[in-house]
């Protein structure tokens, strides 16, 4: 008995060392946010979006009114979150960077990257360490800017966008390393994600989630793709970082690629010291309708059938919740959220099985969810006193095409969205039940998501409204046309006051209470 | 008096077809480079000056490629880890018959990191004709969406499809095919006929969906609607302007037609949507 108690006093005292090594290295404010900041793409390293701010009650909600409107001025809508560090707000389109003032919304500085022709689809934000900004640009460049005056520090090239590479990735920071997704689906590539040198931008690491020229691991069956497009979450404890994998290439040839096709459609835990691989997880093994489960990796600490957990959940692109483990990446729950008619079952390590009927044909075979997915790349949020994901969500249909005459290069077939309803919706993660959903119009939602202490859900519908929710039950409590909400409202308290800041169309808009 | 204008005015926004094909997503050929497009999704450069080298030449190529120069550009010539992808290459693409390519592999780029190579002039003519073979299957091959063609829609069965129309389907609620489906195939292929099908979306609407306004007398109303959301109804006038009314203000409720539609999405087997793609195919 004593000498149990020795040994765990011993492993307590090695884990505590452990901590402090990293605690050099891991801004703490990451971990445990201060409420005048929104210094990380989710806010903090969990990807919760929840903040802990409670002055916006659901009583007081609807006097929120508009205390500043920042115009971009570009055709390109905005469809990042905003960064807040030292009162300053960063907020970004693809080839701009602003640097506003929180409270005015007067501008310090802007950048403008020159014209290039890489795919100018979005941007979803910038990164912050230090005194140092940093912007992914469509072309795959990664460049650090003084925080002050934005006069540029460093610019380095993170992929060949020549080779159908592109960027729209808000960077993951743990300790110095700046981790930067691509994406590329109309060429056969492989999917990357590099670590730069936060100070100098000198190349750390490249995890490779398919095989780069002439490596051979993983062993992805022949596919190549699984880009990491979409920002990370951390886990300090246990020094992992969670990324989700996009669709294998070539996209709707499946032939070309036989197998499960690792670590494509996944979700994999990285050692950010190392780059290496120490878990992965399969959302749609051997994938043929380009469901990425590039969506957030959520860091839940609850318990889950009675005994506390470390557990990652995530509504992903394919139309099912999953409940991880995140110390090993063992499946607790798979549950769909959405329509969803692609799978014959849930196998033995919780992963759904592709029905083979469902691949796509020369004919066309008719499929849900449909190819914008049963979410995508808008961030939910998850709120602990529920235990709620609440989620962006469709049910909708698309028909899928795949001939031998299609090729295995790029898209490799043909898909057509057919219809689709929207809707935010309540996951609880104990059961994958919904809890409520509140439809939010036709066609796929754009809105993510941000929940509050006080019991709030703020986003947005399909009719460019910011709307305020009750998070127990959905109710609405607060509208505002403002412009298509294309990703989730931030907020932060400064001088006493809480703000709620979100993208409408091209513009921000910061509320407050009068 | 309002009730009777706003019925006009919905019986006047009955529109009438038009041929509306639907093209594939992918950008048309020769189109202005789009900087929202992937550059790979737009067309590749091709070999200038059109080239004909034997099969022979191009199997000798590609063997010969794969030993000198694949483990820098690739075995397939689209790059490799240090070596650019050569069929993008704008030298390539203004090669002919090896006279911009020879003087290169002659020379090299030691600055670049390529060295020079010496080679009998068999060897690389037939080099150069694999890389210039390859240059143009890519640009054939494009990386976009491809194309469905209507012959490859025709798999099911018209008579079953007939029987699901009429029957399991429902289809005759609301449509006839000696009224509102008469011609139909002539008006639509392929494609366009199955989207059409299953989902009528887009322009022209085949019934706008109404707004039913009931009035605290009980009286009903119905406009053809123009938007909704959670919180507004907007509705044409009978002069044709929006009209907004705030739900809470009105008791309304929305008929779209394109409901019936969405749950049958729900409910085909494929076989279903083939074989009622089939007898559609019939109407002409």
């Amino acid at each position: 008995m004593r000498h149990t108690r020795v040994l765990f006093r011993i492993a307590a005292l090695f884990g505590f060392a452990a901590m402090l090594a990293r605690a050099q290295a891991v801004d703490p404010k990451l971990v445990h946010p201060p409420a005048d900041a929104w210094l990380t793409y989710h806010g903090d390293y969990s990807g919760r979006r929840h903040s802990q701010l409670a002055q916006i009650t659901p009583e007081n909600v609807g006097q929120l009114q508009q205390v500043w409107r920042f115009q971009t001025g570009q055709n390109q809508a905005i469809k990042a979150s905003p960064i807040l560090a030292n009162g300053v707000l960063y907020i970004t389109t693809p080839d701009n960077i602003w640097a506003i003032d929180a409270r005015t919304a007067q501008e310090l500085w802007h950048y403008q990257y020159p014209p290039n022709d890489a795919f100018h689809i979005g941007h979803r934000g910038a990164a912050v360490y230090k005194d140092t900004v940093y912007l992914t640009t469509p072309d795959c460049h990664l460049i650090a800017f003084n925080a002050k005056d934005g006069t540029i520090k460093w610019d380095v090239v993170i992929a060949d966008a020549k080779k159908g590479y592109w960027s729209t990735n808000a960077p993951l920071i743990v300790g110095n390393h700046v981790m930067v997704g691509v994406s590329g689906d109309f060429d056969n590539l492989p999917g990357q994600l590099k670590s730069v040198d936060a100070d100098t931008g000198k190349t750390q690491w490249i995890f490779y989630s398919t095989p780069p020229p002439g490596g051979k691991e993983p062993d992805s069956g022949g596919a190549t793709g699984g880009q990491m497009w979409n920002t990370g979450t951390y886990d300090p404890e246990l020094n992992l970082v969670f990324v989700g994998t996009g669709n294998p290439t070539p996209v709707l040839n499946g032939e070309a690629r036989p197998g499960d096709n690792p670590w494509t459609c996944s979700i994999v835990a990285l050692n950010p010291d190392t780059g290496k691989l120490v878990w992965g997880f399969q959302a749609s093994p051997h994938d043929t309708h380009d469901w990425d489960a590039s969506e957030v990796p959520v860091l839940v600490d609850a318990d889950f059938n009675g005994q506390p957990r470390k557990l990652l959940v995530q509504a992903s692109r394919n139309g099912y919740f999953f409940v991880l483990d995140r110390t090993n990446g063992k499946n607790l729950l798979t549950a769909p959220f959405a329509t969803v008619n692609w799978a014959q079952g849930i196998d033995a390590l919780g992963r759904p099985i592709p029905d083979p009927a469902k691949r796509p044909s020369k004919d066309g075979v008719l499929v849900a969810p449909n190819e914008s997915g049963a979410t995508n790349f808008r961030p939910p949020s998850f709120d602990p006193k529920t235990g709620f994901l609440i989620v962006s969500a469709q049910d909708g249909y698309g028909i899928y095409f795949f001939k031998t005459d299609h090729g295995s290069y790029g898209w490799a077939g043909a898909d057509y969205n057919l219809a689709g309803k929207s809707f935010l919706r309540a996951i609880d993660y104990r059961t994958g039940r919904i809890a409520w959903n509140h439809p939010i119009g036709d066609g796929a939602g754009t809105a993510g998501v941000l929940t509050t202490e006080a019991g709030l859900t703020f986003s947005g519908d399909n009719s460019n409204n910011a709307i305020a929710f009750r998070t127990s039950d959905g109710t609405t409590l607060w509208h505002e046309n403002i412009g298509r909400i294309q990703n989730a409202p931030v907020t932060y308290q400064l001088d006493g006051k809480q703000y709620l800041v979100v993208g409408g169309g091209a513009s921000l808009y910061a509320f407050a209470l009068p | 008096m309002l009730c009777a204008v706003l019925l006009a005015a919905s019986l006047l926004m009955a529109q009438a077809p038009v041929n509306s094909q639907t093209q594939g997503r992918g950008p048309a050929k020769g189109a202005p480079r789009d900087p929202t497009q992937s550059p790979a999704s737009q067309s590749r450069p091709k070999s200038a000056t059109p080239q004909a080298y034997s099969a022979e030449q191009i199997r000798a190529g590609e063997s010969r490629f794969a030993a000198q120069c694949g483990f820098c550009h690739g075995r397939d010539a689209a790059g490799g880890e240090t070596g650019p992808d050569l069929t993008r290459s704008p030298l390539v693409a203004e090669d002919n018959r090896g006279d911009k390519i020879a003087p290169l592999l002659r020379v090299g780029r030691p600055d670049a990191g390529m060295p020079a190579f010496k080679l009998p002039d068999s060897e690389l003519t037939s080099i150069v004709a694999f890389v210039h073979s390859q240059m143009d299957k890519f640009a054939a091959l494009g990386g976009g969406r491809r194309a469905v063609d209507p012959g490859d829609l025709a798999t099911g069965n018209a008579a079953d499809g007939r029987a699901y129309f009429n029957g399991a389907g429902g289809c005759t609620a609301c449509h006839s095919v000696t009224g509102d489906l008469a011609g139909i195939a002539t008006r639509y292929e392929g494609l366009a006929l199955l989207q059409r099908m299953l989902y009528p979306a887009g322009r022209p609407a085949p019934a706008p969906p109404k707004a039913i306004f009931t009035l605290a007398s009980g009286q009903t109303i119905v406009a053809p609607l123009a938007a909704e959301d959670e919180f507004t109804v907007t509705v044409l006038d009978p002069l044709g302007a929006r009209q907004m009314y705030k739900r809470e203000a009105v008791k309304v409720k929305i008929e779209n037609t394109l409901a019936a539609h969405f749950d049958q999405l729900g409910k085909y087997t494929d076989s279903d949507m083939h074989n009622v793609y089939a007898y559609l195919a019939t109407l002409k």
